[in-house]
């Protein structure tokens, strides 16, 4: 069979070509692009803040010709999960957004550089330092502020107006604001917001309009099970009277604006982050307007600037000074501020926020307006949460779930909760 | 498995021409091992080294971040007695799979016994019934699942039933209807195994005077049984390892209330949503080890009831 060698060895050389194949893939991308210097840049966000984020970016690459970056961004949740792969194989990218609730852990698993490393192209000394130390850990910078956010009451300004009901003024309580609640249902027939039982965040406002906190300061619950079962207590009863969102509603939250009630059309306000409010307007187009979180009775705000990102720089990178420089661009450029806006917050750096904010535009004047209303009012931000509380944002969120679907009560999922924060901030 | 009779005339063969056969068999080992390599490298770097390093991480504590800390048992001891979740999970995928694998076994064999006898047609119909198996598996098709159950969606507005994937009672139902509705690739494989039962014993039957029902009973049945019984064991061991269904219908936490969350969801969420990569790791060697010994009941209860056509021979 002299037909059988050749065919058998036509077949080798093509396997062996395959796997020849197969282990160029491997390879480092990092040298694509013509010799230029090539930075992955990843963030969380909407469509909205990807627009803005591309034409940023490419103003960057033109100011810097030797530079290319690749960005790619998802939702919150997918993006934490993705991350945190990544960082634990060695692969973090060049550049990452960073959560408040991220930084202790990342930066203590050595996953991000010390900034301060990179003075000489990233400029800090126009960030306020109480904002810039939230990024820092044992002496060293691991993140950079990169914009500020507070928690809002977003809601349908024209069905609200519409129902009757006084819209919120500058400030009200836990109980005026359950009562303007009540008065919508009954109006409207339709739920006045999404039920805040669900959300952690929410909590902590509640919390600490009560002077207390969620985390103590050596990283520790702040608060017992008595505290959590009354938030529960008055959060279950607005449910069940039809005020606030049903478990149905609720449980279909995840983070985007479309998934909330508001968004759905079915209630009529929400309580969020300031800056990812903005995507109300595309689902919301007669308008949406902010009013402030409730205060405790006695008018103690619970809520707080905070940090609303970060931006750190891996520490694998093959490319620190370039990694810095585009740090640098996006949090100091007064471009690059023009056309970021207020997407992922109110700018850090201070004369770009002072000279930007006349010049915004649209919800970005809003919720700029929104925050100097608040200014000099609100109590200092709590410390970043400990490691831990990353896995416990969802199970507050679970054990909510058993009191909203009428599983468990307050009291007995309130306890649950606790047992599982107490275990998972020892471990 | 499903035929014991097609080996046999193949392997007369060989014998005649045992000779030739040695030579051309070493002269063809290059080949095969070039061909293979690729298969047995990724076996022994993507399998085989990945449980190896998953077997020594269910004994640590290990968060992604700092360096696995050895706990010894401690993720198993956690597992069995500190964690009612965990239990919740386990309870969750068992009621799954006594729903989902019967009721796909019997729509496919419903199905494959319905297209069996068609002429026309035959091909559209089982392209058809065989699509949604190809879909199925894919995060888009749960996702127009979930919309379907979703209040306001399809089902919503036939039934008026509210929407399933919302309701802790309904949700699971939603996500085993999903696995149910792929059923295309146990149904082709049960027309298959029809369609080698020898049509004699029908004739044979009938002139006996068996009915229709009698028929499907004495012959279909016992000739069918290791066709059956295959499709048995490898849904099983696909139901225990459900995860994409549910992950979409949950949307992704196995909600609501924990109605949703299925082994592989706890598992996924231990590991990947709180950094617990020990525990995760733990709860999939469990997994395995109960797999393994729900595949081995099987067998074993298979000598009762799964009749091969070769043991009249015998």
């Amino acid at each position: 069979m002299p037909g059988h060698r050749t065919k058998g060895f036509c077949a080798s050389a093509a396997a062996l070509v395959l796997c020849a194949m197969l282990a160029g893939c491997g390879g480092s991308g990092e040298s694509v692009g013509g010799g230029k210097v090539v930075l992955r840049y990843t963030w969380w966000g909407n469509p909205d803040r990807a627009e803005r984020t591309e034409q940023a970016v490419a103003l960057f690459e033109k100011q810097h010709p030797n530079i290319q970056v690749q960005t790619s961004f998802s939702a919150y949740e997918a993006y934490k999960q993705k991350l945190a792969t990544q960082a634990a194989g060695g692969d973090a990218p060049d550049v990452m957004q960073l959560d408040y609730r991220q930084i202790d852990q990342y930066a203590s698993g050595g996953v991000l550089l010390d900034l301060a490393e990179q003075k000489a192209v990233l400029r800090t000394d126009e960030i306020e330092a109480g904002l810039l130390a939230t990024g820092r850990l044992d002496d060293a910078q691991y993140a950079i502020p990169q914009g500020r956010g507070t928690e809002t009451v977003a809601y349908d300004v024209k069905a609200w107006k519409a129902s009757g009901v006084p819209l919120p003024g500058r400030s009200w309580t836990w109980s005026e604001w359950a009562d303007a609640m009540r008065a919508l249902a009954e109006k409207t027939g339709k739920p006045g917001a999404t039920d805040p039982g669900w959300s952690e965040d929410c909590f902590e406002v509640w919390l600490r309009g009560q002077g207390k906190s969620l985390y103590t300061e050596d990283g520790g619950l702040g608060f017992t099970a008595d505290d959590l079962t009354r938030w529960w207590t008055f959060t279950d009863a607005l449910r069940r009277e039809g005020v606030v969102s049903p478990a149905e509603q609720t449980t279909q939250l995840d983070g985007s604006v479309e998934n909330t009630p508001l968004g759905r059309g079915e209630a009529l306000s929400d309580s969020n982050w300031d800056a990812p409010a903005s995507g109300f307007l595309a689902l919301i187009p007669s308008g949406v307007a902010l009013a402030p979180m409730p205060s405790g009775e006695d008018g103690t705000p619970g809520q707080y600037f905070k940090p609303s990102m970060f931006l750190g720089v891996g520490a694998g990178t093959g490319h620190p000074k370039e990694a810095a420089q585009l740090v640098d661009f996006l949090i100091n450029d007064e471009q690059a501020a023009k056309i970021l806006g207020a997407t992922r917050g109110i700018p850090v750096n201070e004369s770009i926020r002072e000279e930007t904010e006349p010049q915004l535009k649209d919800f970005d004047k809003t919720i700029a307006d929104y925050q100097s209303s608040l200014e000099g009012s609100l109590k200092n931000p709590p410390q970043a949460p400990p490691s831990g509380d990353n896995a416990l944002q969802a199970t507050f969120q679970r054990d909510y779930d058993q009191v909203s679907y009428e599983r468990m009560s307050p009291r007995e999922a309130a306890e649950n909760y606790v047992t599982e924060a107490k275990a998972e901030l020892r471990s | 498995m499903t035929t014991t009779d097609i080996p046999a005339p193949a392997a007369r063969k060989p014998a005649a021409t045992a000779a030739p056969k040695r030579r051309l068999k070493r002269e063809s080992q290059g080949p095969a091992w070039v061909f293979l390599s690729p298969w047995v490298l990724g076996a022994i770097v993507l399998t085989l080294l990945p449980m190896a390093v998953s077997l020594y991480l269910s004994f640590t504590d290990y968060d992604l971040f700092s360096p696995p800390r050895w706990v010894g048992l401690r993720n198993y001891v956690q597992m069995f007695t500190e964690d009612p979740r965990y239990w919740r999970s386990v309870l969750t995928t068992l009621t799954y799979v006594v729903i989902a694998v019967p009721l796909q076994l019997a729509l496919a064999l419903v199905v494959a016994l319905a297209l069996k006898p068609m002429r026309r047609g035959k091909g559209f119909y089982r392209s058809a019934f065989y699509a949604p198996s190809l879909l199925g598996a894919s995060m888009s098709i749960a996702l127009v699942w979930r919309a379907v159950f979703n209040d306001g969606g399809t089902v919503d507005n036939l039934l008026g039933t509210g929407g399933w994937v919302n309701k802790p009672g309904w949700a699971l139902l939603a996500v085993a209807l999903l696995t149910v509705w792929q059923f295309g690739a146990p149904m082709v494989i049960f027309l298959a195994g029809l369609q080698q039962i020898p049509g004699e014993l029908y004739e044979a039957a009938a002139v006996d005077g068996a009915g229709k029902w009698r028929q499907f009973l004495s012959v279909t049945v016992p000739m069918l049984s290791p066709v059956l019984f295959f499709n048995l064991v490898l849904q099983t061991i696909q139901a225990f390892q459900v995860f994409t269904p549910a992950f979409a219908i949950g949307a992704g936490k196995g909600g609501p209330a924990d109605s949703t969350l299925v082994y592989t969801l706890y598992l996924y969420d231990r590991g990947f949503v709180a950094s617990h990569m020990g525990y995760a790791s733990a709860m999939a060697w469990v997994l395995l080890i109960v797999i393994g010994g729900v595949t081995a009941v099987l067998f074993r209860t298979s000598r009762s009831w799964v009749f091969y056509a070769s043991e009249g021979d015998r």
